[in-house]
């Protein structure tokens, strides 16, 4: 087994062009060697001392995370916060203080599990991945990167090295609220992210859902504008919507909860999280997490 | 809420900022890092243990190969059963070996040892060990396995050697009943009659340490270090499985990482003793986390109560009749008494002439169930005060206006005819309600629900050794067990007292079975009732010595002389005084200050059985109670009615545990044990598969409350001054704040949602789904 | 003859100031490096899942539980353990007010609660109790009720 410590960029992808697995955290990689999920890969490359993926970088077009920024730094930073507040959301309830210093942003999204946090927020965002290999780079929507769970669609020697997400504009709000059992050390039993653009006065433009645990991948719940376009959110809207992501779940059943009781309470999630980004887009300030600042789950 | 109708004794909540220190002899080492727990213990040419267990839930034992681990590089022992002597142990009935023999009867029971040079390398070894098994149909419905023709856990029980008083048969281990009167008669006089089901999950002690052993053999001697909270009881049960006798074996526990009833009884020590004597070399046992959940037989039991009331309409209750099925797991364990405990807890501390209760502790093919910290307790309590929520509402009463009708108080006769001294319950229900009902109103989705619970002192032999020495500084050696509670640690400010000593003066040595006398370890909460009376023996016949010593000094009659400020007194003539520093020395050139103590233990009450109006079958001791402890818990909670989640925010908890001598230890026993109660109530839930595996074996799964779900709690401890068991009247403690709990919670969320949850823990989905109509009550 | 290596490399770890040469295999988690081959073992295990926060250090300041973590990629950094928090004889703050506020029961959870608290005082010196328990989510304590612990926290703060 062979590991080594990647300083630059094309030190890491010289390494994973020849075969190396690259490890930022690598809590998910550790956990599942020792309980037999897959043992470790027999060559590593670390990659959280690349100083250039390890930046956010507001401005222009683009908004540009970098990959091993950790969640500590996303619930905190004032460009995620103020402008991409459901990543930050998500971001606040991961794990513990120490779960959220040592996970990173490239890690959650590339490990692929249907019960990421941060996956529906970038989804509703309209997120891109960069993936960069000595070949080139190129990226595509975050969307299209998960194609089961905890499985992606980028190709052997490809690295993700950014989140790319779009400015900000005027009247935007997002959110991430998830159901959780307890206030910390939870895993998303089920959990929901909405985006809204407002106009001047207050009837939504744009909104979008996507929901966390429900499917095998991270899923958008279509056709959420037809239901809330043109108006301000209303009652009729907020049922519409619980109602649509209630529908469009496929969830299972397991220990964490049961397909009836996830069906349920996505659609719940998703309401309270829609709502969250409509009152955001409309200037209340919320604190992060909205699970917390809301008392979602009795918090 | 019915307010306040009398002042308690001490109704102020406790301010823990005002409280006295206590100065912890262990605390330094637990702070700094310095203190050795035992899979921090390293010996030299120490080899490395992994187990085999069951690979399935039941089956026969056909054979088992070791020739392939046994052939492994670094390979330095291997056993099985053939390996070691043909003993079945366990007090209550010897219905287990050390090693599977005949039949495999859960996932954790173990099947070979080994040990090796490396941890990996006797891991490698334990899975080259090729076991082949015929599957057995396997038990884990309680009613099925009381029909006629049910698959039996252990065909064989007929064999067995049983205790005297243990009723058994087929998959029963253990019967009991308590009755009193007529209750079946009274009940079908009873104005109203109210009947439910409930039905709560196993759950898991789960201290943070995993267990550990290390074992070395030096000249036909074994000493053996082991995260047990009972050193004495490990040690008689490897002198009775590898056949040797007491003094061949010294068990010494290092720091203990927790226990709550988890590291009770005889567990591992024997496995390791007999590899590390196979292997001629040391040999270290460390649990993972996984071991720790299926393993050991120190699970809580699960439990299904049918409880029916008779009541009148002026709200006394006149009768309760009560079937109990506990789910006792593959082996004994310790629980022939649950049985009768548990018919205690669902009779609760009320009233009634007339009850009939029956329950039964099952063999299932489910990890064994034994004593986790009030056992039975927690479960009964939610079952029968959830119930009592429910008979108020029957007669349109308030439930706390209902407990104080009905429960028991100074003069009054229990369900088993124990007549109760001065007790503090009533004062307990008003402390406890008042400490948590806030100035203004309650919040949307929010209420308050109260329980009340009791449960007994466990008085028993236990002995110490107090000494001086010549610099006139102390030592006391106990054989009590020290689990992190500070009830070893208190026994400084006893000695210290009877000796006009501060108890920084004085030093422990403690947890070592060659050192000390005979101590029941820290189990039922026993420790500071039982092992202090001994300490303050000791330390007062040390004190007579001392004063002696010093009337001869001060040419004073001993009669007067007083042990204070670390220094011998005259009574009355504040100029003459010599310093026990200086007795010490004098004292030390021969005439040592040395004395053991011990004392009888205080008796328990003995129940009236004559004439046939009170009856105890399958009786095990634990009916009559002595220095009962009562306690009320009042819940303020939120739920979430949309998804069913439940946050508790404030607790008002008052405890009767008699006289409290350390407060600042006490507060952190009652607040332990209300969030163990919190956890059990909400989110500890044990899955298994259809064939009794246990199916979330870890602590993602297995959610224990966390630091950010911690409430506000008050505690108001009542000291009624009569009914003590132990120095000054205390009674035991740690064990009955884990009663109440999740049965407080339940009578807030039926509040919310308009019906009680019947399935123990009250995981976010029932909630809901009882909200929604529908109550799963799963079987556990 | 060969000598099987097992694919362990030379590696150095600094250690509460002290730097520890060592040959490690790709594969050992920092805990265990810490443990068997630096030899404190102050930081404890408790569930190997990255659950329970007994096994929490310090890695260039931040909280890291030392369990899921692999002590190759530490070289470099500087790892602090519950050792290196007394000056000394001269207990923490944070240290003397978990012994008196009643804090310490068993003990096991207690130096990875101390590892958090230290961190979480370090990027916020004046936590407010609910920043105290979010602070120390990571970290299960079984004895406690966590109650003595916060005001543990709380009384380190007014002491500073």
């Amino acid at each position: 087994m062979s590991f080594a410590i990647a300083t630059t960029l094309d030190q890491a992808l010289a390494a994973i062009a020849d075969g190396a697995r690259p490890i930022a955290g690598g809590s998910d990689l550790v956990v599942g060697a020792r309980h037999g999920k897959a043992p470790l890969p027999e060559s590593l490359v670390a990659i959280d001392r690349i100083a250039e993926l390890a930046e956010i970088k507001a401005g222009g077009d683009v908004t540009r995370i970098g990959a091993v920024v950790n969640h500590a730094r996303l619930m905190t930073d004032p460009t995620v916060v103020g402008n991409y507040t459901a990543l930050a959301d998500a971001a606040a309830l991961v794990g513990s203080p120490a779960t959220r210093n040592v996970g990173t942003l490239g890690g959650n999204i590339m490990n692929g599990s249907p019960a990421m946090d941060t996956g529906a927020p970038l989804v509703v965002m309209g997120a891109q991945v960069e993936l960069q290999s000595t070949g080139g780079t190129r990226t595509l929507s975050i969307a299209h990167l998960w194609d089961a769970p905890g499985s992606n669609t980028a190709a052997a020697g490809e690295l993700c090295t950014a989140v790319l997400l779009p400015p900000p504009g005027d009247r935007c709000g997002s959110a991430y609220v998830r159901l959780e059992y307890r206030r910390a050390m939870e895993i998303a039993v089920v959990g929901a992210a909405a985006a809204v653009v407002l106009d001047e006065a207050g009837a939504i433009v744009n909104a979008r859902v996507a929901l966390a645990a429900v499917a095998p991948t991270i899923i958008e719940v279509d056709g959420i504008e037809d239901l809330v376009a043109g108006r301000a959110l209303d009652d009729d809207g907020r049922a519409a919507v619980a109602d649509a992501a209630s529908s469009q779940a496929s969830p299972i059943s397991d220990m964490r909860a049961s397909d009836a009781y996830r069906r349920h309470t996505v659609g719940v999630m998703a309401r309270r999280a829609l709502d969250a980004a409509v009152r955001r887009a409309l200037g209340e300030e919320i604190a992060v997490p909205v699970n917390r600042a809301l008392g979602i789950g009795a918090a | 809420m019915t307010p306040p109708v009398s002042t308690p004794v001490l109704s102020e909540p406790i301010d823990p900022a005002a409280l006295p220190r206590f100065d912890r002899a262990d605390g330094p080492d637990k702070v700094t890092g310095s203190g050795r727990y035992t899979a921090d213990l390293t010996l030299t040419g120490m080899l490395h243990a992994a187990f085999v267990y069951a690979e399935h839930s039941h089956a026969r034992l056909l054979s088992v190969d070791t020739s392939v681990a046994r052939s492994m590089p670094g390979v330095m022992s291997v056993l099985t059963a053939d390996d070691v002597p043909d003993v079945r142990y366990t007090h209550g009935t010897a219905d287990r070996r050390l090693f599977a023999k005949d039949a495999v009867r859960y996932d954790g029971d173990v099947v070979a040892a080994v040990a090796a040079t490396t941890l990996e390398k006797a891991r490698a070894a334990a899975d080259a060990v090729v076991v082949e098994y015929e599957p057995l149909p396997t038990v884990t419905d309680l009613e099925a396995a009381l029909a006629d023709g049910s698959p039996l856990v252990h065909p064989e029980w007929q064999s067995y050697d049983a205790a005297d008083g243990v009723e058994r048969s087929g998959n029963v281990a253990s019967f009991s009943s308590i009755a009193k009167g007529d209750a079946h008669a009274a009940m079908a006089d009873a104005e109203h009659v109210v009947s439910g089901r409930y039905v709560a999950d196993a759950s898991h002690a789960t201290p943070i340490e995993p267990r550990g052993v290390v074992a070395q053999w030096e000249g036909g001697k074994v000493t053996i270090w082991s995260s047990t909270q009972v050193p004495f009881a490990a040690r008689a049960g490897v002198c009775q499985t590898l056949e040797l006798p007491t003094n061949k074996v010294r068990v010494i526990v290092p720091h203990l990482g927790g226990g709550f009833g988890g590291k009770c009884g005889f567990h591992y020590e024997a496995h390791v003793a007999a590899l590390a004597q196979a292997a001629g070399r040391p040999v270290r046992l460390v649990f993972t986390r996984r071991e720790e959940f299926l393993a050991p037989d120190r699970r809580r039991e699960g439990m299904i109560v049918d409880l029916t009331t008779g009541l009148r309409s002026d709200g006394t209750i006149v009768a309760r009749t009560a079937k109990v099925l506990l789910d006792g797991g593959a082996y004994m364990a310790d629980g022939e008494f649950f049985p009768q405990m548990a018919a205690m807890h669902v009779a609760g501390p009320y009233k009634m002439d007339h009850c009939h209760i029956e329950a039964s502790l099952v063999y299932t093919n489910r990890q064994p169930s034994g004593s986790v910290r009030a056992p039975t307790a927690p479960q009964g309590c939610w079952a029968v005060e959830t119930h009592t929520d429910e008979l108020a509402a029957a007669l349109d009463m308030d439930p706390v206006a209902f407990r104080k009708l009905n429960a028991v108080d100074e003069g009054d006769e229990g369900c088993v005819g124990q007549i109760y001294n001065k007790i503090g319950l009533q004062d307990c229900i008003d402390a406890a309600v008042a400490a948590v009902t806030p100035e203004g109103d309650l919040g949307e989705h929010e209420s308050i629900g109260v329980a009340i619970g009791w449960w007994p002192s466990f008085p028993g032999a236990s002995g110490a050794i107090v000494r001086l020495d010549d610099d006139g500084q102390g030592q006391i050696v106990t054989g009590a067990q020290e689990n992190g509670t500070g009830s070893v640690m208190t026994l400084r400010q006893l000695a210290a007292d009877e000796l006009g000593l501060a108890p920084q003066d004085f030093q422990i040595v403690y947890q070592d079975t060659a050192a000390a006398p005979f101590d029941g370890g820290s189990s039922g909460s026993q420790t500071l009732i039982n092992n202090g009376r001994a300490v303050v023996a000791a330390a007062g016949r040390v004190a007579d010595q001392l004063k002696e010593l010093a009337a001869a000094e001060l040419e004073a009659s001993v009669d007067d002389i007083v042990l204070a400020d670390g220094a011998a007194h005259v009574a009355g003539t504040p100029t003459k005084s010599v310093t026990i520093a200086e007795l010490a020395a004098a004292a030390g050139g021969g005439a040592l200050l040395v004395a053991s103590g011990s004392e009888d233990p205080p008796e328990y009450p003995e129940l009236d059985t004559e004439g046939g109006r009170i009856a105890c079958i399958g009786d095990q001791g634990v009916a009559g109670w002595a220095g009962p402890q009562f306690s009320c818990h009042a819940v303020h909670v939120r739920v979430d009615p949309d998804t069913g989640v439940v946050r508790v925010l404030n607790i008002g908890a008052a405890h009767d545990s008699g006289t409290i001598i350390n407060p600042l230890a006490a507060l952190g026993q009652i607040e332990g044990g209300i969030m163990m109660g919190i956890g059990q109530a909400l989110t500890e839930i044990t899955h298994y598969d259809e064939a009794g595996n246990q199916l979330n074996a870890g602590l993602l799964e297995y959610k224990l409350q966390t630091a950010a779900d911690t409430p506000n709690v008050k505690v108001v401890f009542i000291e009624p001054g009569a009914d003590g068991v132990g120095p000054r009247g205390a009674k035991g403690l740690a064990e009955a704040p884990n009663v109440a709990t999740a049965a407080a919670i339940n009578n807030a969320i039926t509040k919310v949602i308009g019906t009680p949850v019947r399935s123990l823990p009250m995981t976010a989905e029932r909630v809901w789904a009882a909200s929604m109509g529908v109550d799963e009550g799963s079987q556990p | 003859m060969t000598i099987d290596m097992n694919n362990a490399s030379a590696v150095t770890l600094r250690v509460n100031g002290t730097d520890y040469p060592m040959l490690l295999e790709t594969e050992r988690n920092l805990l265990g490096a810490i443990r068997d081959e630096v030899g404190l073992t102050g930081t404890k295990e408790g569930c190997d899942d990255c659950e329970c926060g007994a096994c929490m250090v310090l890695v260039d300041g931040q909280p890291v539980n030392s369990c899921s973590y692999l002590a190759v990629q530490a070289q470099g950094r500087e790892i602090t353990t519950i050792e290196g928090l007394a000056d000394g004889q001269q207990l923490s703050e944070l240290q003397a007010a978990i012994l008196e506020a009643g804090g310490v029961q068993c003990g096991f959870c207690t130096p990875g609660m101390l590892m958090s608290a230290t961190a979480l005082l370090d990027r916020n010196p004046s936590p407010t109790r609910e920043e105290i328990k979010v602070g120390l989510g990571g970290n299960l304590c079984r004895c406690t009720g966590y109650g003595r612990i916060l005001d543990a926290v709380e009384r380190a703060v007014t002491i500073r």
